[in-house]
């Protein structure tokens, strides 16, 4: 198989500064409700609804504090560098689990939304949806490196 | 599918490590499939009888749960 939608190893690292910036920053951002005036921004948008009990704009220009976009697209790159870069040693064994452990992770993803739609609701649902939005690739990398964890821990009692 | 790399490992004394390079797949792959946990590609079968210069039936023997479907 032919594996032309990875990044190269390299990317392991930049996604996790990018990640963890990213995270940090979301801490950050969340505890403290940062909101510095330097990102705030007149930006085009495709689609937004500045009353909250109004009507949505479409095409049009907002005025908007960038730090939680900013956070959302760092944790966005930086987990799918994490996930989607290349091993050092690629071969059909990685790539098999690699596919596996991604229907994995989209199963309990699925499982857990659902879940959580029926037994949690108003704004702490809004909370599940934000983290929703990562935990598919989150738990492709649990699952991912736990099997190869383990697959390695077998080999060293052979040789 | 059984198979019996590991007799044909020791009958040349290949390690799984020096099998993986010669195969060019990681030595996880070479573990794996002597576990019977991983169904190899066919390339990669022919390649490691090719290294043991012997036949892919020699070493891989179809089970009868294998005949059944998935």
């Amino acid at each position: 198989m032919k594996t032309h939608y990875l990044f190269p190893n390299r990317f392991k690292t930049y996604g996790w500064i990018i990640f963890l910036s990213g995270f940090v920053l979301a801490g950050l951002m969340v505890s403290l409700d940062l909101e510095p005036e330097f990102l705030d921004l007149n930006i085009f948008t495709i689609a937004a609804q500045p009353n909250f009990m109004g009507d949505p704009e479409y095409f049009s220009m907002q005025e908007n504090n960038m730090l939680a976009e900013i956070v959302g697209i760092l944790l966005i790159c930086g987990l799918l560098f994490i996930a989607f870069a290349k091993e050092k040693a690629e071969d059909e064994f990685i790539a098999r689990l690699r596919l596996e452990s991604l229907v994995w992770a989209t199963y309990v993803n699925y499982i857990i939304l659902a879940i959580s739609i029926l037994f949690i609701y108003d704004m702490v649902f809004f909370w599940v949806l934000i983290i929703n939005m990562f935990t598919i690739l989150l738990f492709f990398l649990l699952r991912f490196n736990w099997i190869l964890y383990k697959t390695n821990k077998q080999m060293e009692h052979e040789e | 599918m059984k198979n019996s790399i590991k007799v044909e490992r020791a009958k040349k004394n290949i390690t799984q490590a020096q099998l993986a390079e010669r195969v060019k797949v990681s030595r996880q792959t070479i573990n794996a499939i002597e576990k019977g946990k991983f169904n190899l590609s066919t390339i990669l079968a022919l390649k490691i009888a090719k290294v043991f210069e012997c036949k892919v039936d020699e070493i891989f023997e179809l089970e009868a749960s294998d005949w059944e479907s998935k």
